[in-house]
C-alpha cells in the first residue's frame, strides 16, 4: 500500500483497541506528496480512528506513524502549519464572521492580523465566496459555512489537509460542486489529502486512490483511480460495483 | 498562495436559509416601555389613593415624594455618586476575581475541586454574616463595603464562567486544536469570546442585588451613600425621602440594567435572537 516519492502520511502495523474492542490491526497505508487518497469503510469500521491517529489527537497502541516527517501524537506541535483539518460539520465559531474564521489557522500561527484578514479573503474569493466575508455564520447557508471551513483550512497552506466527511452532511448538489471545486483545488495547489468517507462517489469522485478499511484489521481493497475510469460510465459502474461489494462484506 | 480568482458567492441564492423571527434587544426595551408605563402609572394611582386614607408619615402623595426627590437630587447628589462608586469598583473588581477563578476551575482541573469548594462555602454564607464580619475585620467603611460586595459577588461570576467553560463544544476545541495552538491562544481565540455572554448576564442578573446589597452595606457601615442617607431619613421620620431614595435606586437599576443591554448589544451583535412565537 505505498505511494509513490516520499510520504506525506505513513502507517504501518498499526494497532489499535478501545478496551477489548480492537478497532484497528496491521493497518499499513501510505499517502504520497500531492496524492489525494479516499479511505472508504462502514460506519464503525475505524476510519476516524485512523483520522484521529493521523491527526495525533489520540495515540496508536503500536505500530509506526509518521506525518510529514514527525509523530503526529508525542511530535504534536512539530506539525504545526503542515497540517489542517476540515470535518464533517463546518465548525466555525459564531462570534466570528466568516473571514475571521477564515484566518483563524493563521493567527495561530503567529501571521500578523492585517496580512492574515489579506490572505483570509483571497481563500474566501477562491472557494467562491467573494462578498460573503463579512457575514456571520448564522447568515450563511450549510454549502457557504462548509466552503468557509474549507478555506480555513486551505488558509494555512498545510502540507497535508484531512476531510473527515466533509461533505456528507450537504445535499447532493451541493456536496458535489463542493467536492469538486475542492478536488481541482488541492490538484492546483498539489496538496495531499487523506479524505475519509463512506459514500463511494464521493471517493471516486475525488481521490487518486481509494483505500477500503477492513474492520478491526488492516486495507480489504486498494485501487487506484484515474480520468479514463472517470470518464467511462462502464469501468466506474465496474469499480463502484466492486467497491460496494467489499464494503458490504466487510460490514 | 491562491491565485485571485474572481468568484461569486455560492449558492447563495438556492442554498439561502430562511431568517427566523428575530427580535433585537432595541426591540425589546421599545416593547417593554409602554407595559413599564401602565405600571408606573398605577403605582402612582395606588399611592395617591392610598395617601388619601393613611397619615402622611406612612404614605405621602406622590407629589410630596416628588418633591423630595428633587430635594435630595440638588442637595445630597454626593451621595448617588458614592454609591455609584462603590458599586462600579464592586461590581468590576468581582467581575474580574469571579472571570479569573471561573477560567482556573475550567482550565486546571487539579486545582477544580478546592476552588470550587471554597466557592461553594462562599455561597453558603449569608450576606448579613459577611457584613457583620466586615465590621469587626474592618475600621475603613469603605473597605467593608468593598469587602462585603466582592464576597458576595465573586460567587455569581466565577460559578458562571466555570459553567461556561464546561459548555464550551469539543468540537470548536478539537477544530482550533487542529492548528496546534499554544495555550494562552486557545485562551485568547476560544476561552475568552465564548464566556462573554455568561459575563454579561452574571452582571444583568447581579446588578439589582448588587445595588440592594450596596445600600445594606452603607447602612450598617457607613456615614455617607444613600444607604446612609436612607438610615437618616428613617431616622428623622422623613418617609418621603426614604421613598424619594428608593424611586432614585429603582431609577439607578433601571439605567443600569439600560446600559448593560446596550453592551450586550454591541458585544453580542453576532447573537440572532429567535422569538418564539
Amino acid at each position: 500500500m505505498s505511494a509513490a516519492g516520499n510520504p506525506v502520511i505513513e502507517l504501518r502495523d498499526v494497532r489499535k483497541a478501545f478496551g477489548s474492542n480492537v478497532v484497528i490491526e496491521r493497518l499499513d497505508f501510505d499517502v504520497g506528496k500531492g496524492e489525494i487518497v479516499a479511505l472508504l469503510g462502514q460506519t464503525g469500521s475505524g476510519k476516524s480512528t485512523v483520522l484521529n491517529i493521523v491527526m495525533g489527537t489520540i495515540p496508536a497502541d503500536a505500530g509506526s506513524v509518521r506525518v510529514a516527517g514527525s509523530d503526529p501524537y508525542r511530535q504534536f506541535a512539530r506539525l504545526r502549519g503542515k497540517l489542517a483539518v476540515s470535518f464533517q460539520t463546518d465548525r466555525l465559531l459564531p462570534w466570528r464572521t466568516a473571514v475571521e474564521n477564515a484566518e483563524i489557522g493563521l493567527l495561530v500561527l503567529g501571521m500578523p492580523k492585517a496580512k492574515a484578514r489579506q490572505v483570509a479573503r483571497t481563500w474566501l474569493d477562491r472557494v467562491k465566496l467573494t462578498g460573503a466575508g463579512d457575514l456571520y455564520p448564522h447568515q450563511l447557508s450549510g454549502g457557504m459555512r462548509q466552503r468557509v471551513s474549507l478555506a480555513r483550512a486551505l488558509c494555512v497552506d498545510p502540507e497535508l489537509v484531512l476531510l473527515d466527511e466533509s461533505f456528507s452532511q450537504l445535499d447532493h448538489v451541493t456536496s458535489q460542486t463542493l467536492r469538486a471545486d475542492f478536488a481541482s483545488i488541492a490538484r492546483e495547489f498539489n496538496k495531499t489529502c487523506l479524505f475519509v468517507t463512506h459514500r463511494i462517489d464521493d471517493a471516486m469522485e475525488m481521490a487518486d486512490r481509494v483505500l477500503v478499511l477492513r474492520p478491526g484489521a488492516g486495507i480489504a481493497l486498494e485501487e487506484g483511480i484515474d480520468a479514463s475510469i472517470r470518464s467511462s460510465l462502464q469501468r466506474r459502474s465496474a469499480l463502484h460495483d466492486k467497491i460496494a461489494a467489499v464494503m458490504g462484506a466487510e460490514a | 498562495m491562491a491565485a485571485q480568482v474572481s468568484g461569486k458567492p455560492a449558492e447563495s441564492a438556492r442554498e439561502a436559509v430562511p431568517v427566523a423571527t428575530v427580535q433585537t434587544e432595541s426591540a425589546r426595551w421599545s416593547g417593554d416601555l409602554v407595559p413599564t408605563l401602565v405600571v408606573v402609572a398605577l403605582l402612582v394611582l395606588a399611592i395617591q389613593v392610598g395617601s388619601a386614607f393613611l397619615p402622611p408619615y406612612v404614605m405621602p402623595q406622590p407629589l410630596i415624594i416628588l418633591q423630595a426627590t428633587w430635594e435630595v437630587l440638588t442637595a445630597d447628589p454626593i451621595h448617588i455618586g458614592i454609591t455609584g462608586l462603590r458599586l462600579a469598583a464592586a461590581v468590576l473588581f468581582s467581575m474580574l476575581v469571579g472571570v479569573l477563578l471561573g477560567i482556573i476551575m475550567g482550565v486546571f482541573p487539579r486545582l477544580r475541586p478546592y476552588l470550587r469548594s471554597l466557592v461553594i462555602i462562599d455561597t453558603g454564607i449569608p450576606a448579613l454574616s459577611w457584613m457583620l464580619l466586615a465590621i469587626f475585620w474592618f475600621r475603613d467603611p469603605e473597605v467593608r463595603i468593598f469587602f462585603i460586595l466582592s464576597v458576595i459577588l465573586i460567587p455569581f461570576y466565577a460559578l458562571n464562567v466555570f459553567d461556561g467553560i464546561r459548555a464550551l463544544p469539543r468540537e470548536w476545541v478539537d477544530m482550533l486544536e487542529s492548528f496546534r495552538p499554544r495555550r494562552w491562544q486557545v485562551l485568547r481565540y476560544l476561552i475568552a469570546p465564548h464566556i462573554v455572554p455568561y459575563i454579561l448576564t452574571t452582571t444583568k442578573a447581579v446588578i439589582g442585588y448588587a445595588i440592594r446589597m450596596a445600600i445594606f452595606a452603607e447602612l450598617v457601615a457607613s456615614a455617607i451613600g444613600i444607604g446612609s442617607r436612607m438610615s437618616l431619613a428613617q431616622s428623622t421620620f422623613r418617609i418621603d425621602k426614604v421613598l424619594a431614595w428608593t424611586l432614585l435606586l429603582v431609577i439607578l437599576n433601571l439605567a443600569l440594567q439600560a446600559a448593560i443591554a446596550s453592551i450586550d448589544k454591541a458585544l453580542l451583535k453576532w447573537r440572532p435572537e429567535a422569538a418564539v412565537r
